[in-house]
């Protein structure tokens, strides 16, 4: 790493292309590995290995443990035996037994177990939860091997690779059509906030708005994209006539008699959005199905990210992914002239 | 002393406490706009705004009508509510610092974060919305630390309850007015009120148990 290379790279090249797509993923999914303390032993005779794995899981079965690998290779090469075995959880044994060290047969009362081919217990600490990310497998590992089942799309969004360069154009573009609506109203005096709500699938923005706080306390740029798709849509509440740059394209009928009905509200649509959403308008999009946002700049009591993580929020019907940073610098400059 | 108590009770929102009788009458007023929704096809959810005995502002779900999710009964009343002090160039943040809502199902996150973003002190619900509700079923946003999102609001849930889940599940049988309806055979021999497909069910299903989605 050589810090000053870089800073002089990013000072030459135009300050939006230095951006970053920042996943804001939930916090299971962000959280530092946590440990539980348990029980290994060496297998001193190889041979005994499967019908060991096999008594142990009758004896000591791991419910809440289907992502630990029962037996691992030794750490240490010049070590006589080869693999060692998780017995039990520490919690699975008495006080009186946890408080000494405890020897083979306090791990495995019964009598009928089998004690051929193990050594002597040692202390280990494995992870609690089966690992969600890539940087959480590889952080678990280092203290007991696990399965992961890797989600491609999370690992390529941690590295900053989900999205191609002809993709983060894109982005941009929507975000810059956000950040001019964000400027339009700030010339109307509003909060210098803005939105689009783009179709993916054609690539056309539906819906571009922006805040309009100082006609209604509750016209947040979401809420007026909100209202705007479902002008778009046939429905819609508010007049917007007034405010040029807030604006909505109603769907051409040859193509969306061809494709058939209309998509239920916001359904498969993104947003861009200059500024992190409060809870009303995360709430919003949630309400309105929307299938992922974009936002450049975080907000104080902001819903995605900051406060709450209400695009992951257990017990809700509908979640959604959602990227920061996109033009953050722009998009923060536009924060400061509030 | 005393100007002290009054400006903590304002605080609270508790000098709105109402009485019992207060708060049958205009209950019931929620109720009825409630039985409107459901007549209407609309998730019935139904509420009033009161501020000093006085109705300012009265609503009940319109997301099906505008086809915008957010037209919870809360947010038709609120924008009464404003429409009234603009014509009487009152500010609403202190008009609604002394207003009481009153609602057949607890305001979900979005209403309740918009409760606060207008100051409402006081929330006065029948049943608990297990799906959406933001007053404590799924998230507390009535009482959460947001320093930037208005004030907190205290809430007086239950009055009514059962009779607010009921109008519920009367609206989760019925057919989704969004599906087309299958012709009723003639001869009598399908279900009352029209049949009811598996498909039917399970997009009513989705997520609109208990909500004023």
């Amino acid at each position: 790493m050589e810090p000053e290379t870089k800073k002089r790279k990013g000072m030459e090249s135009d300050p939006d292309s230095s951006w970053h797509v920042i996943p804001v993923l939930s916090d299971e999914m962000s959280e530092e590995v946590t440990l539980l303390d348990a029980y290994a032993v060496p297998i001193t005779d190889k041979r005994q290995t499967s019908r060991l794995v096999k008594d142990l899981s009758v004896v000591h079965p791991l419910a809440d443990l289907q992502h630990i690998k029962r037996v691992r290779a030794c750490k240490d090469k010049s070590s006589p035996h080869a693999l060692e075995v998780i017995v039990c959880l520490v919690s699975d044994i008495s006080i009186s037994a946890q408080t000494r060290r405890p020897t083979l047969t306090d791990l495995l009362t019964s009598k009928d177990f089998n004690l051929k081919g193990l050594g002597e217990p040692f202390l280990v600490r494995i992870p609690a939860r089966a690992p969600l990310t890539r940087p959480q497998f590889e952080r678990a590992s280092l203290h007991w091997p696990t399965s992961f089942h890797e989600d491609k799309q999370v690992t390529l969004g941690l590295t900053g690779q989900l999205f191609t360069s002809s993709q983060q154009a894109k982005i941009q573009e929507y975000m810059t059509a956000a950040v001019e609506a964000a400027r339009s109203g700030r010339e109307e005096g509003m909060d210098a906030v803005g939105a689009a709500i783009v179709d993916p699938k054609s690539g056309r923005i539906i819906t571009v708005g922006h805040d309009l706080t100082r006609d209604h306390p509750l016209h947040h740029a979401v809420m007026v994209c909100i209202d705007l798709v479902a002008w778009a849509q046939g429905g819609g509440v508010y007049p917007y006539g007034k405010h040029p740059a807030c604006r909505y394209t109603v769907s051409d009928p040859l193509i969306s008699s061809e494709e058939s009905a209309q998509p239920y509200i916001c359904t498969g649509y993104e947003l861009y959005v200059t500024r992190e959403p409060c809870v009303m308008c995360a709430m919003a999009l949630v309400h309105s199905r929307i299938s992922r946002v974009f936002y450049g700049a975080s907000s104080p009591d902001g819903a995605l990210g900051t406060k709450f993580k209400i695009h992951c929020q257990k017990g809700l019907n509908h979640h959604f992914d959602v990227y920061k940073g996109v033009m953050r610098q722009t998009c923060e400059e536009l924060t400061l002239l509030h | 002393m005393r100007s002290d108590n009054t400006e903590s009770d304002v605080m609270n929102g508790s000098f709105l406490q109402p009485s019992d009788s207060e708060l049958q009458r205009w209950m019931s007023s929620a109720f009825i706009m409630a039985k409107e929704a459901l007549e209407s096809g609309e998730v019935p959810v139904g509420c009033l705004l009161v501020y000093n005995n006085m109705v300012l502002g009265k609503g009940r779900n319109e997301v099906n009508e505008t086809k915008n999710a957010t037209r919870h009964a809360e947010m038709v009343a609120l924008d009464q509510v404003l429409e009234w002090c603009s014509h009487r160039e009152l500010d609403p943040k202190e008009v609604c610092k002394c207003c009481v809502l009153y609602v057949t199902v607890e305001p979900c996150i979005t209403c309740a974060a918009a409760l606060r973003l207008l100051n409402i002190p006081l929330v006065v619900y029948g049943c608990k919305n297990e799906r959406f509700g933001g007053c404590g079923s799924v998230l507390d946003v009535s009482s959460a630390d947001l320093p930037h999102t208005g004030t907190a609001f205290k809430c007086i849930p239950g009055h009514r309850a059962d009779e607010a889940v009921d109008m519920l599940k009367t609206f989760y049988k019925q057919e989704n007015p969004n599906v087309p309806k299958p012709k009723v055979r003639k001869d009598g021999m399908g279900p009352a009120g029209g049949s009811v497909t598996t498909h039917t069910r399970k997009h009513e299903g989705d997520g609109k148990m208990a909500a004023s989605d």
